[in-house]
C-alpha cells in the first residue's frame, strides 16, 4: 500500500524539497513522559498543579516574548504618529481634569506639589493599574482562536499582559520628566522605592482581571459592568484630589483596591514619605497571594471556557 | 522504526457531555467551574446528565501505536473534533482517561497566530514559537522554511496581501519542522494546490516511517489512503468500526445513506397495493448472503416480490448507487427481455453481476417494481442491499487505479 512505499510517490512531488531531514531526532519513548487527562479535577493534586504551572511560565517565555513583540509591532505599524498614541491618553485625561479644575469644578485639596504633575501622576498610575486589569480578558479575547485549537503555554499570555502593562507604564513615566522639570518638583531618594508598590499594583489589577476571566468569559454581563463602573471607579480613586486621612472617609481607601498601592506610589514619587505605608503592605501582601489563586483559577478554569465559549 | 508495537496513545473508555443551549451552557459552565476549583471534578456517567446535555463521545476506547497513521472518520457531529480536543489536552474528558507516551503536536488551523500586518518571515517566527520551535532553532532552518512553502519571493511581503493558498503553505512548512511522537491533525489536507499538497503527504510518510503516529481527521478519505493505515469510524459519539482503512471508508460512506424522507412518502403515496417488493438480499457466488466483496468477486442480488393478483409483463429496475458518486449503473428486466408475469403469491428473481468490476467503496441498490405501461408504478425500495467493496487496497500514489470501476483496458504505443 501507499503508506509503506518508501518511494515518492504521486507526480508532482519533489522529495529534495522537504525539510524532514534536518530534524531534530525524535524523542525516544522510553524517555517520554507519560501524560494522562481524566475527569479528576486538577486542583486535588496542588504541588503537581503549581509545578505545571511554573513549568508552562519557563517554557511559555520566548513564546511570550514573540507575541509581545508581534503586538507591539502590529499596534503601530498602521498608524502615522507611530509611539505617540501610547503618550496620549494619560495627557487628554490630565488635560480634562485640569481644564475642569481651572473652572473650579471641583477642589482637589492642598496636595503640596503642582497639580497638573499631581494629577499627571495619579493618571498615569490609574492607567497602569486599569491596564492590567483589563489586558487578561483583552488577550484572551485576541487570541481566542489559538487558545482555543492550540495547546501552547497559556501562561505566556499572562506574561505578555504583563509586559504590555509594564511596557506602557514605562513610556507614560518618560512623561513625568518634563513635567517635574517645568513645574520644579524637588526629587526624593523615595523614588528609588516608588516601582515595589507600583509592581503591587500591577499585580493586584493582574490578579483581579485574572479572577474575573472565567465569569467575564461566561458571562459578557461582567465586561458591560466593568463598563459602566470604570468612570465611578476613578472618581472614588483619590487621583484628583487628596486622600482622607480621617474617619469615615478613610474608609474608601480600605475598600478601594486601587486605592492604597496607588497614593503609596505617588506619595514615594512626589513627597518622599507615606502616611499609608501600613494599608500598602497589607494590600501589597493581598496582590500576591490573589496573583497565586488566580493562577490556579486561569489553568483550572481554561478547559471549561474552551469548552463552552470558544468551540 | 524501533518498538512498533509501543502504544503512544491509550484512548480509554472516554465520554464527553456537551449542551447546546447557550443559556444553559453558560450557568453549566459557572457550576463547573466552581466544582473544578473545590476539586470535585468526577465521572459525569455515575449521574444523570442535566436538562439539555447529551453525550458527544460515548464510551470510546482505542489505541495508536508507534509508526500508526490512524483515520478519524465519521459524519459532522459524530465527535471526531471533539475527540481531538480532547486528546490535545484542550478540553478534559467527563469519564475515563487519555493517556499519551512522548511529544505531542497539532496542526490545526494552519498559521494559527499570524497578524496579517507583519511579514511572512516575522510570522514563521511567532508560529514557531506558539507551535513550541525556539527562535535560534528558526534562524538555523528559515531558508529551508521558505523553499518549501515556496514564497522567497514575498516572504518580507505583509501576510494579508498573501493568498489563502500561500498562508496555508507558510503555515505548513514552520508546522513540518515539527517533530513529535504524536501528531493530530484536523482537516488541515483538504486545502492548497495538488502539488504542495502531494509534498505534504510525502512529508507525512518520512515522519511515520521514523516512527512518528498520525492521528488525522477529515472528510476527504480517498486522499488518506496516501498515508493512513487504519481508520476509527465515529458515528453519533460512538465508535462504530476500528480497523482497515478500506472497509473502514465504506462504512463511512454507508453512514452518509440517509434516506429522504420526502421522496419516500411521495413513492408510498404513489405505490399501489397490488405488488410489492418484499425483501433484497446480496448474495455471493455460492447463494450465501454476503456484506463485503472484492473487486472482480461475482455478486448476485436476490429480490423477492410478492402479488395480490395476476400481473402480466411485470418490470423491475435496479439501480446501483454510491452514497458518494450517485447513480452507477442502473438495469432493467425489460433490457434483457426478461419476462415477468407475476401471479398471486410469492416470486424470488436474481440479479447477477460475473466479475463486479467496482472499486472500494460503499455501494446500494434503489430497486422499483413497474407493471406493463410506463404509468402502472407498484413500488419504488431505496438503500435495499448494501454492499462494500473492501479490496483489494488502491495505490493513491499514482501508482494504482482509481475512481470507481476497474475497467478493462490496455496500455500500448506504437
Amino acid at each position: 500500500m501507499s503508506n509503506h512505499d518508501p518511494e515518492p510517490g504521486g507526480p508532482s512531488e519533489d522529495p529534495s524539497s522537504t525539510v524532514a531531514n534536518d530534524l531534530p531526532d525524535l524523542t525516544d519513548l522510553a524517555d517520554a513522559p507519560l501524560i494522562t487527562y481524566s475527569s479528576v479535577s486538577e486542583i486535588r493534586t496542588p504541588v503537581k498543579l503549581f509545578g505545571e504551572i511554573c513549568h508552562d511560565f519557563m517554557a511559555g517565555r520566548e513564546l511570550a516574548w514573540r507575541l509581545f513583540i508581534r503586538n507591539l509591532r502590529g499596534l503601530y505599524r498602521q498608524t502615522f504618529f507611530g509611539l505617540f498614541w501610547a503618550f496620549l491618553p494619560p495627557i487628554a485625561n490630565t488635560a480634562v481634569w485640569i481644564f475642569l479644575k481651572s473652572q473650579n469644578v471641583f477642589s482637589i485639596g492642598d496636595t503640596g506639589v503642582n497639580s497638573t504633575v499631581y494629577i499627571l501622576t495619579g493618571m498615569i498610575l490609574w492607567q497602569a493599574f486599569i491596564d492590567a486589569f483589563l489586558s487578561p480578558s483583552k488577550l484572551l479575547n485576541s487570541n481566542k482562536n489559538m487558545v482555543s485549537k492550540l495547546r501552547f503555554p497559556r501562561e505566556s499570555l499572562l506574561l505578555v499582559a504583563f509586559g504590555e502593562t509594564v511596557f506602557n507604564l514605562a513610556i507614560r513615566i518618560v512623561l513625568l520628566i518634563p513635567a517635574f522639570l517645568v513645574f520644579s518638583v524637588p526629587l526624593h531618594l523615595s523614588i528609588l522605592l516608588a516601582p515595589l508598590p507600583i509592581m503591587g499594583l500591577i499585580l493586584l489589577g493582574l490578579a483581579m482581571g485574572i479572577l474575573l476571566l472565567p465569569i467575564g468569559s461566561l458571562y459578557q454581563d461582567v465586561g458591560r459592568f466593568i463598563t459602566l463602573i470604570l468612570p465611578f471607579w476613578m472618581i472614588i480613586t483619590p487621583i484628583i484630589y487628596v486622600p482622607s486621612l480621617n474617619f469615615p472617609d478613610s474608609l474608601l481607601n480600605w475598600v478601594n483596591p486601587a486605592a492604597p498601592l496607588l497614593i503609596v506610589s505617588r506619595d514615594l514619587l512626589l513627597y518622599g514619605g507615606t502616611e499609608f505605608g501600613f494599608l500598602a503592605i497589607v494590600f501589597g501582601l493581598a496582590a500576591i497571594v490573589l496573583m497565586l489563586v488566580s493562577l490556579v483559577v486561569y489553568r483550572v478554569s481554561l478547559p471549561v471556557l474552551i469548552e463552552r465559549m470558544m468551540a | 522504526m524501533s518498538n512498533s508495537s509501543e502504544i503512544v496513545l491509550d484512548v480509554n473508555h472516554v465520554w464527553k457531555v456537551y449542551c447546546r443551549n447557550l443559556k444553559r451552557a453558560m450557568w453549566y459552565g459557572v457550576r463547573d467551574l466552581g466544582r473544578e476549583m473545590t476539586g470535585q471534578g468526577h465521572d459525569r456517567t455515575i449521574t444523570a446528565l442535566r436538562p439539555g446535555e447529551f453525550f458527544a463521545i460515548k464510551d470510546a476506547t482505542f489505541q495508536v501505536r508507534q509508526g500508526e497513521c490512524v483515520a478519524l472518520i465519521g459524519p459532522n457531529g459524530a465527535g471526531k473534533s471533539t475527540m481531538l480536543k480532547m486528546i490535545n489536552g484542550l478540553v478534559r474528558p467527563d469519564a475515563g482517561k487519555i493517556s499519551i507516551r512522548g511529544k505531542v503536536a497539532a496542526l490545526i488551523e494552519l498559521g494559527t497566530g499570524f497578524n496579517p500586518i507583519l511579514s511572512g518571515r516575522e510570522n514563521i517566527y511567532i508560529n514557531a514559537a506558539v507551535l513550541g520551535i525556539g527562535k535560534r532553532e528558526v534562524d538555523r532552518i528559515i531558508d529551508k522554511m521558505i523553499d518549501f512553502a515556496e514564497l522567497d519571493h514575498v516572504i518580507d511581503d505583509p501576510v494579508k496581501t498573501y493568498s489563502s493558498g500561500m498562508r496555508i503553505r507558510l503555515g505548513f512548512s514552520v508546522a513540518a519542522n515539527l517533530r513529535p511522537n504524536l501528531l493530530i491533525m484536523d482537516e488541515v489536507l483538504a486545502v492548497g494546490d495538488v502539488g504542495f499538497r502531494m509534498k505534504c503527504f510525502s512529508h507525512l510518510r518520512d515522519l511515520i516511517n521514523e516512527g512518528v503516529s498520525i492521528i488525522v481527521v477529515t472528510h476527504a478519505v480517498t486522499m488518506l489512503r496516501r498515508v493512513a493505515t487504519r481508520s476509527v469510524v465515529f458515528g453519533n459519539g460512538k465508535i462504530v468500526f476500528d480497523g482497515d482503512l478500506p472497509t473502514g471508508s465504506t462504512i463511512y460512506e454507508e453512514m452518509m445513506n440517509v434516506p429522504s424522507q420526502s421522496t419516500e412518502k411521495r413513492d408510498e403515496k404513489d405505490a399501489s397495493t397490488k405488488a410489492r417488493i418484499e425483501d433484497v438480499t446480496v448474495l455471493n457466488e455460492q447463494g450465501q448472503p454476503q456484506l463485503e466483496f472484492e473487486t472482480g468477486e461475482t455478486l448476485r442480488l436476490q429480490i423477492q416480490l410478492s402479488a395480490s393478483e395476476e400481473i402480466l409483463d411485470a418490470r423491475v429496475i435496479a439501480a446501483m448507487c454510491s452514497p458518494v458518486h450517485g447513480k452507477v449503473a442502473s438495469m432493467s428486466t425489460a433490457y434483457q427481455d426478461f419476462q415477468m408475469d407475476l401471479q398471486s403469491g410469492q416470486r424470488t428473481i436474481y440479479l447477477e453481476f460475473p466479475k463486479l468490476p467496482l472499486l472500494i467503496g460503499a455501494y446500494h441498490f434503489n430497486i422499483s417494481l413497474y407493471g406493463s405501461k410506463q404509468t402502472d408504478f407498484h413500488q419504488r425500495r431505496t438503500i435495499q442491499g448494501n454492499f462494500r467493496i473492501v479490496g483489494p487496497p488502491l495505490l493513491s500514489d499514482g501508482r494504482g487505479l482509481g475512481g470507481i470501476f476497474k475497467l478493462p483496458h490496455r496500455w500500448d504505443s506504437d
